[in-house]
């Protein structure tokens, strides 16, 4: 069997900020493997360098020290140009708050990404976006302006966003950090149904039951890696809805 | 291109998404451009009523007088006056100059019988009024014979037989011109004022009557003018002028002129540069409004940087390249100014149609100021659009999506 393609990998991989005397170690020697098609969910308290690490992993920004490769490109020596292109070619972000156009239509808002692409493999940018929309179940809202959707079919929007060029990496920074629980299940079941079709995912989150639909979860603390365990027992839509129902019946034996 | 082309779209986008504000930032523009283009225009329109002033002076008109140089700030005549003897060697000589006129200017006093008058009174020749292409609305020129003769015979503009003759015929009455009483013989056609003088403000006489009796003891004429054959030989009758007279001074091959021939040309290319840079200093003053209004769009684009971080942040995240924000920003500031230039040519044209229509005053619209408003907007928009632009595409994608 071949060995499966690593999307990401860092090694040795630190981040020290720097500001006026003081530096502030955010990340150490965080070694960590991402395969293709795995979907990964990233926890820590706030301050233990989770954002830092989905920064680099992004390519928004640049280890101080150690390697980072992005589907075998080392990220470590691009410049400027050339980390905006991989982003665009390789990555799909989510955001916490969307960061939709406002007064935008879902479509536009989707096509944004296919703007910028310089390797002109995308001239039918209007087509993709509306399978895109489609993937999320939104091809009824495909004129909408974002102003006009709920906040759980905004972030839709913005994961159709993410997936229209079709990246190697779908980054989620608290993708339902804004929504309301139901919603949050809604996308995080849509994050498995997107990883079944083979899209690798990683995703910051600090609540326990959306980590819990991922397949690993890897806990930070202090800029270092605490934790990185399968998760056994995955979480579902179904279970998590009843365990809303009668939270004190909510297994936690998936850590 | 067609990137180009999709970036142009999110910029119209964004000038849309905020139309009342878009507006008010292209204001400044819009006035600018409009006053530059009005103001170039009305230079324009003020050249080109002086010119046609000057052309209405006469036919193939010029003019010789005595060299006047300036000396401490003070009108000096050098050499001797301009009189009789050049006057008859030029009318008998001069082949390229055939009408000719002696010219004897005095301000004088004229009395009618229902008014008064201070005026500039100007003895002359009969050729005089084909020199100066004057012609009458009633009575008639006085002839060659009265000029012979000495008749007290005069000829009035209308400024004068207003005042002096309100509401009346003047033909055959009486004024006074400094106490010497002279009969009206022709009243002449308005030549419009504004500009320069007053060109109806004038009575001719004939110059052997102004020489004997309102003269006094000057010597000389105050000028001779004469018409050329042609406007081809304007050139010409200068210079057989200038010889002749040359000769009859009996000035030596190395001194210069003692006296100065100005042509109808020479008068039009000095007044032309006076006027030519006093519109370029009216266009240069309103051209600042235009800065101003470069600078509102700097401010305006400064504070939609600032509320587009978290925009700017995600199209850095997703992919776009610093190029790529920058072209965005540029292209928005520059449509704002191209489109408040757009506007400002309407309105600066529009404002000619205005001033024309309430006062009279033609303002030809210059297609040159419409290039020059309308390039200098373009100016301001990527000038004044840049440090924005430029704020935007530097913008840390990490900070800026965490921008609150």
């Amino acid at each position: 069997m071949m060995p499966p393609r690593k999307v990401v990998e860092t090694n040795k991989l630190s981040r020290v900020f720097k500001n006026g005397e003081i530096a502030v170690r955010a990340l150490t020697d965080i070694d960590m493997v991402v395969n293709e098609g795995d979907f990964v969910a990233i926890m820590g308290a706030s301050g233990s360098g989770k954002s830092t690490l989905l920064h680099i992993v992004g390519c928004l920004d640049r280890p101080t020290s150690g390697v980072y490769k992005l589907d075998n490109v080392l990220v470590n020596d691009l410049d400027k140009n050339q980390l905006a292109d991989i982003r665009n070619q390789k990555i799909g972000f989510i955001f916490q708050s969307y960061n939709l156009l406002s007064r935008t239509t879902a479509l536009e808002n989707v096509e944004l990404p296919l703007i910028y692409n310089r390797t002109g493999q995308f001239s039918n940018s209007k087509e993709l976006a509306i399978k895109a929309l489609g993937q999320v179940g939104l091809s009824d809202r495909i004129y909408h302006k974002t102003n006009e959707l709920s906040g759980g079919e905004q972030q839709r929007v913005a994961i159709a966003r993410a997936l229209v060029n079709n990246p190697t990496l779908i980054l989620a920074d608290e993708p339902t950090g804004n929504l309301d629980s139901k919603s949050s299940f809604d996308i995080a079941d849509l994050f498995v149904q997107l990883n079944n079709e083979g899209k690798t995912i990683v995703m910051i989150t600090h609540e326990l039951e959306i980590a819990q639909f991922a397949k690993r979860m890897i806990f930070l603390r202090d800029g270092s890696i605490l934790t990185d365990k399968p998760i056994e027992k995955r979480n579902t839509k179904e279970r998590a809805l009843r365990a809303l129902e009668k939270p004190y019946e909510f297994e936690n034996d998936g850590v | 291109m067609r990137r180009l082309l999709k970036i142009f779209k999110v910029s119209f986008r964004s000038i849309n998404k905020n139309r009342t504000r878009s507006l008010l930032t292209v204001l400044g523009i819009i006035i600018g451009v409009a006053a530059v283009i009005m103001t170039i225009s009305a230079g324009e329109g003020a050249t080109m009523q002086v010119q046609n002033q000057i052309s209405g002076l006469g036919t193939n008109l010029l003019m010789i007088q005595t060299k006047i140089e300036h000396k401490a700030g003070i009108n000096v005549r050098m050499g001797r006056p301009i009189d009789k003897k050049d006057f008859e060697i030029l009318q008998k000589n001069a082949v390229w100059m055939p009408k000719i006129s002696p010219m004897l200017a005095i301000g004088a006093q004229a009395i009618g019988p229902s008014g008064y008058k201070s005026t500039m009174v100007y003895g002359v020749a009969f050729d005089y009024f084909y020199i100066s292409s004057r012609e009458l609305q009633s009575g008639s020129f006085f002839t060659e014979d009265d000029v012979k003769s000495a008749k007290k015979y005069c000829v009035i503009g209308e400024t004068i037989r207003e005042e002096l003759f309100p509401g009346e015929d003047p033909i055959g009455k009486q004024i006074r011109i400094n106490k010497i009483p002279f009969t009206v013989v022709g009243l002449l056609k308005e030549e419009g004022s504004g500009g320069m003088q007053d060109m109806d403000d004038i009575i001719l006489a004939p110059y052997t009557t102004i020489r004997n009796r309102l003269y006094g003891r000057q010597r000389g004429y105050t000028m001779i003018v004469g018409s050329a054959l042609s406007e081809d030989h304007i050139v010409d009758a200068e210079q057989e002028a200038t010889e002749l007279l040359r000769e009859s001074h009996r000035i030596k091959e190395t001194d210069d002129d003692d006296f100065e021939i100005m042509t109808q040309i020479e008068l039009q290319e000095i007044t032309s540069n006076i006027t030519g840079i006093l519109t370029i200093l009216m266009g240069a003053i309103a051209s600042i409004s235009l800065i101003v209004g470069g600078i509102g769009i700097m401010n305006i684009m400064l504070v939609s940087v600032t509320e587009r971080t978290r925009e700017i942040g995600t199209r850095l995240a997703i992919g776009a390249r610093q190029s790529d924000i920058l072209t965005q920003f540029l292209i928005e500031a520059i449509v704002l100014s191209l489109s408040g230039g757009v506007l400002g040519v309407a309105l600066g044209v529009l404002g000619n149609q205005i001033i024309y229509k309430a006062t009279g005053f033609f303002i030809p619209t210059a297609i040159y100021s419409i290039m020059i408003g309308f390039g200098f907007s373009a100016l301001v928009g990527v000038a004044f659009g840049y440090f924005p632009a430029r704020k935007a595409a530097k913008l840390n994608p990490i900070d800026a999506l965490r921008y609150e």
